[in-house]
């Protein structure tokens, strides 16, 4: 009995899906998917919210999901995207080399994909790769870091997640300039995976080794801002920190004095950019542009701070 | 039963069938919500209810299907098996370091063939559930705390075989002769995804098993009293690391299929993977405590979770709205599980004076 009603019950649901699914008009803007890997951060967050925003703006309708670094999530929104049907796909990824058979799929299925923020290992799938120039923002943030300590002293590096070209990029650009100055000193390299918290405790430790560091250097702003709480609690002052990214909080601890420099990523230019660029190729057939696009990033220190609101340049 | 429905008294037999329907609701509640998602979704998603997007989301459903067939027989006993989401990490890893770092055979390197990876794959993964298995009915670890310390141990191993990194290009190489890899979970067969078949199949096989062989009635049995079970001559050490080896081997699946849909190991791979199973598990009405539900209900477990998470991506709702769903989804479900239990211990004289 249980078994009948429940067939019963069943079959009249699948007859009024069915009565619903074939009166249904199509609707006429195109879908644009956003998918950023999490909604908490604020730099994610601002890119995806700035490329909804220019999307909407040029008549079209706008999903925005995040894949929160999981590939497989990615891979399973990539193919809710695929279903919806939608024209273009914004991505800022999960992964280089994890990526490249989810964005090859939805360009198979017809999807144009436009890449913010980070590359994939693979050319000539995506229409386009747009990120900021993480080697340039470096070189920038680490210029200035040399310059507040007065070019000598010990520092610490703190390192964003290993498997993140990014966080590779940034060292390197780091240690392109840092290592050329004779009175700098590394004595702690340590990762604490993008993460506050982390960065917190990591450099609690390091202070606990070397409390005679003059600055820390920051894959990150969040690592920045966890190392700047470390010290604060260690009642020391004369420690310098610069960070990477240009987040609001960074800006305000800049403000503070806490941080004294980072280097911003213009995520609210490379977002609208993408969107931009797909509605020509929608449009027309071809972005214009070559695929592979490089956005240079803004050093920002306490005399232009209030040049900047958001990842974007406001002044 | 129609003619028992008949026998009865009528202004009794009312009262009576609405009990029934009542408790006919509660008891084929996870159909209910599954078929009340479908209708909700379709009405709102014009995509939702096309074969492409069907195709789709069973190939989703899939994954936490294949997990929660394998929980199912663990819970059945009593036991738990928190480390599910690790192996599947591990069984993906162990795949890709095969397949693009090969084995060193006396200064040579030999890239086995992908049936040879994918065997190798799934019996490190068994292993680990042998693993499981022997804390929990050998050595006396109580079922969460031994698969809690494999969840790490197994993520740790995952993390080290590639030092944290991904293993990119699992395609193969024709001269290497592994090419083959990505259809284990890409390819179609009769314009179904492999994964679904593979979920089809199992579930057959563990209704089977289940509900028609004396290791089913074990299972049961052990979950039901462990003692009684014993007394009765069932060596139950060897049922439970049985059902820890059944799950290991569902995991080991799972992590091929990602790796396989990736074509990339990934070694943080089924992170929360085996809170999906447990939830998909519990609203299929099994218990927590053992010995009482059924493997037919996690299936159906699975597929309102996957619904529910598919179409609430669909829909744009907002990612943190979708976790609140699919938590009051969980803790309703298992409410009503309870009112069902209290309901039927309370209407039990009624009903049987309404036979």
């Amino acid at each position: 009995m249980v078994r009948s009603c429940a067939a019963k019950v069943t079959l009249a649901a699948l007859a009024l899906i069915y009565c619903v699914g074939c009166h249904r008009g199509e609707r006429n803007e195109k879908l644009v998917f956003i998918v950023v890997p999490s909604e908490d951060n604020p730099f994610f967050k601002t890119e995806a919210d700035a490329a909804a925003a220019r999307a909407v703006a040029l008549g079209y309708r706008v999903r925005v999901e995040a894949h929160d670094d999981d590939a497989y999530r990615q891979d399973n929104l990539v193919d809710a995207a695929i279903a919806s049907n939608a024209a273009v796909l914004i991505l800022d990824n999960a992964g280089a080399d994890a990526s490249i058979a989810t964005v090859r799929r939805a360009t198979k299925a017809g999807i144009a994909v436009f890449l913010i923020d980070r590359e994939i290992e693979a050319q000539g799938i995506a229409k386009a790769q747009i990120i900021s120039d993480n080697d340039q923002g470096a070189r920038l943030v680490a210029t200035e870091f040399a310059h507040a300590l007065g070019e000598k002293g010990d520092y610490a590096e703190l390192l964003g997640r290993e498997s993140d070209t990014n966080a590779q990029v940034r060292t390197k650009g780091f240690h392109a300039v840092l290592d050329k100055l004779q009175g700098l000193k590394l004595v702690a390299a340590q990762s604490a995976n993008w993460s506050q918290s982390e960065a917190f405790q990591k450099t609690e430790t390091i202070l606990q080794a070397h409390g005679e560091i003059a600055g820390i250097i920051a894959g990150n702003d969040t690592m920045a801002l966890g190392a700047a709480a470390a010290v604060k609690s260690a009642g020391l002052t004369n420690i310098r920190i610069v960070g990477f990214d240009g987040s609001p909080d960074a800006l305000d601890a800049i403000r503070a004095g806490t941080i004294q420099a980072t280097a911003l990523q213009p995520a609210v230019f490379i977002s609208k950019l993408a969107i931009e660029e797909a509605d020509e190729f929608l449009k027309t057939g071809s972005t214009g542009r070559p695929e592979n696009q490089v956005i240079a990033c803004d050093l920002v220190t306490r005399a232009n701070v209030d040049d900047y609101r958001n990842f974007e340049k406001v002044r | 039963m129609s003619t028992t429905m008949q026998a009865v008294p009528r202004p009794r037999g009312a009262a009576g069938t609405l009990v029934r329907a009542v408790l006919i609701l509660l008891r084929a509640r996870a159909i209910v919500v599954l078929v009340a998602l479908l209708v909700l979704f379709s009405s709102l998603a014009p995509e939702f209810l096309t074969a492409n997007n069907l195709s789709i989301l069973t190939k989703h459903v899939a994954i936490t299907a294949l997990l929660a067939i394998g929980m199912t027989f663990v819970i059945l006993t009593g036991g738990i098996d928190l480390s599910v989401g690790s192996i599947a990490g591990l069984g993906g890893m162990v795949a890709g370091y095969l397949l693009t770092q090969g084995i060193s055979l006396g200064g040579t390197i030999v890239y086995p063939p992908v049936a040879i990876v994918i065997v190798i794959a799934i019996c490190v993964c068994m292993f680990v559930g042998v693993l499981n298995g022997w804390l929990v009915a050998k050595a006396g670890v109580a079922p969460f705390i031994a698969t809690l310390g494999t969840l790490y141990i197994a993520r740790g191993a995952a993390l080290l075989i590639s030092n944290g990194k991904t293993f990119p290009g699992l395609g193969g190489e024709a001269s290497r002769g592994n090419t083959g890899f990505p259809a284990f979970g890409q390819s179609f067969i009769l314009h179904i995804p492999s994964p679904v078949w593979m979920m089809a199949v199992l579930f057959v096989i563990a209704w089977v098993v289940a509900i028609k062989t004396p290791f089913g009635r074990h299972i049961y049995a052990v979950g039901g009293n462990d003692r009684a079970a014993r007394l009765a001559g069932i060596r139950v050490p060897a049922v439970k690391i049985a059902t820890y080896v059944i799950s290991a081997f569902t995991a080991a699946l799972v992590g091929l299929i990602i790796a396989s849909q990736l074509e990339a190991a990934h070694p943080a791979t089924g992170e929360t993977f085996e809170l999906n199973a447990i939830a998909a598990v519990v609203l299929g009405g099994t218990s927590l405590m053992g010995g009482r539900g059924s493997v037919t209900g996690s299936l159906i477990g699975a597929f309102v979770i996957g619904i529910l998470t598919d179409g609430l991506v669909m829909l744009g709702v907002s990612e943190f709205w979708q976790m609140v769903i699919k938590g009051l989804v969980i803790v309703l479900a298992v409410g009503m599980d309870q009112a069902q239990i209290r309901l039927q211990a309370k209407l039990l004289p009624y009903l049987q004076a309404g036979r």
